[in-house]
């Protein structure tokens, strides 16, 4: 049967664009039921033709499609036609057969549609150029000759003019796989022809400003063994070992669901208590124990006033903030920098500054006499009057008291207490951060406050302890990227998501005149929106691998068709820290080609095919330096043959993952700083809340645009993919959007259930329908991101979130330079009118 | 493939942890994968309700999914994923004119598709309205044929066909073809909260008989006497909706 309806669509399709004519809007691109004959779809009157009937064969891949989840998939295929895909098991050992922490299958409602995704009429199925104005939709079919060749020309020409780094190649998150994701081959091929790249953390996504806040405490970005900065988390397993966890800002139970099973199982089976902090009531907060409201943006503040409570209480881990982080050691009151040793203490080499409580003497942090370094007071040294960084610390953290941080968050003052009891008493405590604190100015101010609490506590480097967005399968230490990256020795130039714009308006750092964007939803997902529009469609040359139609297709020269995860080689390690193998299942559809097959084909006629000539097995090879004497200790053991027959847990120590378990910390003191000397200059070096850049009361822009506007994520989508399979659409309100807005707020601009709305500040405007719940916070409104305003399909009746946010960029994370400023998305105020 | 008749000792069972449902609707979908539903289809469905209600007990907070009860912040949300309760008492066995409807030993409750004549006497006498109505003319998500995508009988009747005919009424099977097999219902296999349970009554050993007969299970609307064999377990939070 399977011929049935691939004949329907196949056939329908070439149909359409047999004769190379140019469309006004493309047919195949609509949905099967409007190509087929009415009624045509029912299958009834062919009922046997329907069945399965030939042989099976079942494949184990990884689902490497942005969200993290790094689930297994079992596939079957039935005449070489994908039928059903279902959990796969993990491993339960690691490489070297030590046993794993239980892992179970896991897969969602996003996994279990792939089939639709892949078989979808809506695919992209053959190169095209455009013939009409840009992003006027109209489209001429061509071949991969001549759009490959169209490709290599126009880069070489505008390189010419421009400058080598003029192509900006922008590979970024839609995939979490080795070759074709967010580490990929378009870095390489960047690397190859000299041009720019964004880099390999998608921080146009929005994810850079809690992976800075972390590093400023725990990574020096300045030692060479950091390179820049990294970041990384507990193994998802690693919460069975908590006694209490936090989710802040986290919506785990619908964003990474599989991972909830992990929470439920603690609670269950441990008695964890669960705590959800968040502005929002999401199916996160139902679930846990305890739900603290807080008013959007004052993260930081509710950790102060934790951390007030914790220090003015006796609460902290004296031995652990004595031994493992900066409390002791003494802080220049002139300077605020560290007193160092050779400066006030004679004959002493340079070093931290120490008081001995045992002797009451001012010594060098590594004098072999030391006993009790104090961790608080101040002490006369050289005549000045120092303190010790954790006095530093409380002095800063005394303003918070529970009746000013209610005041600043919204928490009641006796939750506020509450909590602190908990953080101070239950232990360990894990803390799980959404990427919804990074989507803040002060994101990484926020995650800065939570590490000196998990800090002052002793929670870091503990089994049930930590700070984790996600667990690093990224491990940047086990894989060689960077060789891939660069075979000829030389790296393609940085250029961020967050300076696309002024690099093409502005030439500023360097012009950028053409751009390739493979597994990218730029157009629609980056912040600031008609900005970023409006500067794409200043470039001379806009080249977009995608299997849909997106909003960045939407206004490409040139569209290539490409493959989904079942129809290419590939390696996915993300979330756990298994290697997930992803082998081709099926051969790609129609004319549809793996990235890394798209770019051989324009570097051959560039004149650098031979850094593409080799298979995708050959490159992970490579890329995992197997057998060789470079091959990480992670590796260390592992033949391609497990590999490519199990998902084979990695050599970590431990097992569960737990970063920094030894205490060895890569900063410059190699302890905790949670006074960061290198944030002087922004003020910033305590966790000392401060106030968002636009969505707070005080900014006198509030009295316009009263509403703080999130943009979050929902369980039917992954950013903006899946939008347009029919199964999700049916439990979705068929993809539109809408604003979630409480009652209170709705009902002074006489909003009722189902209105169309605007929601606008003075960047842009987008119109949806109201859904009025009690489950936002008054003042606070919500419409999640992700669904698609293309020419053919709109998932908003006008625009889209992104219309509304801004790339106001953070300076203080350029410290470390692995993590600039990304967009706050969420740091947005909006006002909202019936329509 | 068609399973002889022959005394069957199992009597099977699924308890639904409700503390865990986070409403995403991935058994749904993984039954509409395993079934081949059409679209608009749903033989399992996830309702948003309050915890600790029955289906009909309380009127929904909003239509929608995941609109809570409550004013904020004291506020409180819960899912039930419903599908056909695998009745002992079955009133859809009962009031079927030709016996197409019927109940297996081993507690399915299954429909024979060449028998059904479509007159739906079984859909006005489900309680729990998990039984669907093939109007025909369908659509389905674009791939061709997912699933089992076979023809399955029990003892020489037609239960299961990736195609049903139009004008019949169709439901969930409890995957009867993969459970004759020793594999599990799609549902509890894809559960991503490990929040189903299946296996089989008999069996005090099973873990379902300990959730039914020690860990507080529960039928739906037990008041009715159908009997079900889908049990729920309560949610339970240890500070329920505090703010």
């Amino acid at each position: 049967m399977a011929k049935f309806s691939r004949r329907a669509f196949i056939g329908g399709s070439t149909a359409v664009v047999g004769g190379l004519v140019v469309a006004d809007h493309l047919r195949f691109f609509e949905p099967l039921s409007k190509l087929a004959p009415e009624g045509s779809n029912d299958l009834l009157g062919d009922r046997e033709n329907g069945l399965l009937t030939g042989n099976e064969t079942v494949y184990r891949t990884g689902h490497s499609n942005n969200c993290d989840g790094a689930c297994g998939h079992l596939v079957h295929v039935v005449d070489g036609r994908v039928t059903m895909i279902g959990p796969a098991a993990f491993g339960g050992t690691t490489i070297s057969g030590a046993p794993a922490p239980t892992f179970h299958p896991r897969i969602c409602l996003r996994g279990l549609s792939q089939i639709s995704n892949t078989y979808n009429p809506d695919r992209v199925k053959y190169p095209y150029k455009r013939v009409g104005p840009r992003g006027s939709g109209k489209w001429q079919r061509i071949s991969w000759e001549e759009a490959t060749s169209l490709i290599a020309s126009k880069f070489q020409e505008v390189q010419a003019k421009y400058g080598k780094t003029s192509v900006w190649i922008a590979p970024y998150t839609g995939s979490l796989a080795f070759i074709e994701g967010v580490v990929g081959a378009g870095f390489r091929f960047a690397s190859v022809i000299g041009a720019s790249a964004g880099d390999s953390e998608g921080d146009n996504e929005g994810d850079s400003a809690t992976p800075a806040g972390w590093n400023y405490l725990l990574v020096d970005p300045t030692l060479p063994a950091n390179a820049g900065g990294f970041f990384t988390g507990h193994e998802s397993v690693d919460f069975m070992n908590a006694k209490t966890i936090v989710f802040w800002a986290n919506n785990v139970a619908e964003t990474s669901i599989p991972d909830w099973r992990i929470m439920c199982d603690a609670r269950d089976e441990k008695g964890t208590r669960l705590i959800s902090i968040d502005p929002r009531f999401t199916v996160t907060s139902a679930q846990s124990d305890q739900w603290l409201p807080i008013r959007p943006g004052a993260d930081a503040a509710l950790v102060d006033g934790i951390i007030n409570y914790v220090i003015g209480h006796k609460l902290y881990d004296t031995g652990y903030v004595r031994k493992y982080t900066v409390g002791p050691y003494l802080i220049d009151p002139r300077t605020k920098r560290w007193l160092r040793a050779n400066e006030v203490i004679a004959g002493a080499k340079d070093d931290y500054v120490v008081y001995d409580e045992s002797d009451g003497q001012i010594k060098a942090a590594g004098d072999p006499s030391l006993k009790t370094p104090a961790i608080l007071g101040s002490y006369r040294v050289a005549g000045l009057r120092a303190r010790t960084a954790f006095q530093a610390l409380a002095d800063m953290a005394s303003k918070y008291t529970p009746e000013y941080t209610e005041k600043l968050t919204d928490v009641p003052a006796a939750q506020i207490v509450s909590l602190a009891k908990v953080w101070g008493t239950s232990k360990p405590l894990a803390v799980r951060v959404g990427f919804g604190l990074s989507h803040w100015y002060r994101g990484d101010l926020s995650m800065q406050a939570l590490v000196t609490l998990q800090a002052i506590t002793g929670n870091i480097g503990v089994h049930g302890g930590g700070v984790t967005t996600f667990a690093g399968g990224m491990t940047t230490t086990a894989f060689d990227f960077t060789g891939f990256w660069s075979p000829t020795g030389k790296l393609y130039t940085l250029l961020e998501p967050m300076d696309f714009c002024d690099a093409v308006e502005h030439d500023k750092p360097f012009p950028v005149r053409a751009a390739w964007f493979m597994i990218d939803n730029f157009a629609q997902q980056m912040s600031d929106r008609n900005r970023v529009v409006a500067a794409m469609k200043k470039l001379d040359f806009i080249v977009v691998s995608d299997y849909v139609l997106s909003a960045t297709a939407d206004i490409a020269d040139v569209v290539l068709p490409a493959c989904t995860y079942l129809e290419k080689t590939d390696l996915l390690s993300s979330n756990n820290f298994y290697l997930q193998y992803m082998p081709k299942i099926i051969d790609p559809l129609f004319e549809s080609k793996s990235d890394l097959d798209a770019i051989r084909l324009v570097a051959e006629k560039m004149g650098v095919g031979k850094y593409f000539d080799q298979s995708p097995d050959e490159y992970l090879r490579q890329i995992m330096q197997l057998g060789q004497p470079d091959e990480s200790p992670l590796l260390k053991g592992l033949t391609w043959e497990r590999l490519t027959s199990e998902a084979v847990h990695l050599n970590t120590e431990p097992t569960p993952y737990v970063p920094f378990f030894n205490k060895q910390f890569p900063t410059r003191s190699g302890k905790i700083e949670f006074y960061v000397e290198m944030l002087l200059p922004y003020d910033q070096e305590l966790c000392d809340f401060k106030e968002p850049i636009e969505a707070w009361p005080t900014n006198p822009l509030h009295k316009k645009y009263p509403l703080v506007f999130l943009s979050t994520h929902t369980r039917f989508r992954t950013h903006s993919q899946f939008v347009n399979l029919p199964w999700l659409k049916e439990i979705n309100y068929g993809g539109q959007g809408f604003l979630e807005i409480n009652p209170k707020d709705a009902r002074p601009r006489r909003i009722d259930e189902g209105d169309v709305v605007r929601i606008f500040n003075d960047r842009g405007q987008m119109k949806v329908r109201a859904r009025l719940t009690e489950s936002m916070k008054p003042g606070v409104v919500n419409c999640y991101q992700g669904g698609w305003d293309t020419i053919r399909v709109k998932n908003y009746i006008e625009g889209h979130p992104n219309n509304l946010t801004h790339q106001i960029a953070n300076p203080a994370q350029s410290v470390i330079p692995n993590f600039p400023s990304n967009a706050a998305y969420y740091d947005v105020l909006v006002e909202v009118e019936k329509a | 493939m068609a399973a002889k008749t022959k005394s069957r000792t199992r009597h099977y069972a699924m308890v639904i942890d409700t503390n865990r449902c986070v409403g995403c609707w991935t058994c749904a979908v993984a039954c509409k994968e395993v079934n081949n539903e059409p679209l608009g289809y749903w033989w399992n469905r996830v309702l948003t309700t309050a915890p600790n209600q029955s289906t009909s007990a309380k009127p929904p907070a909003s239509p929608n999914i995941d609109v809570p009860y409550g004013v904020y912040p004291n506020l409180e949300l819960a899912y039930l994923p419903v599908a056909c309760q695998q009745c002992n008492d079955a009133p859809c066995v009962k009031v079927c004119p030709v016996q197409a409807t019927f109940r297996r030993d081993d507690g399915m409750v299954l429909i024979d598709y060449n028998r059904c004549i479509g007159c739906r006497y079984c859909m006005a006498a489900c309680p729990y309205g998990v039984r669907v109505f093939n109007w025909g003319g369908h659509e389905y998500a674009p791939g061709g044929t997912v699933g089992y995508g076979k023809d399955y009988y029990v003892d020489g009747r037609l239960v299961f066909t990736p195609y049903r005919p139009k004008g019949i009424v169709e439901k969930c099977t409890f995957c009867v073809e993969r459970v004759d097999v020793g594999e599990k219902p799609f549902c509890v296999e894809s559960c991503p909260l490990g929040a189903r349970v299946f296996g089989d009554l008999d069996d005090p050993d099973s873990e379902v008989s300990k959730l039914v007969n020690e860990g507080g299970a529960e039928q739906l609307q037990s008041d009715l006497g159908t009997d079900p064999n889908v049990y729920y377990l309560p949610v339970a939070r240890r500070v329920p909706g505090e703010s």
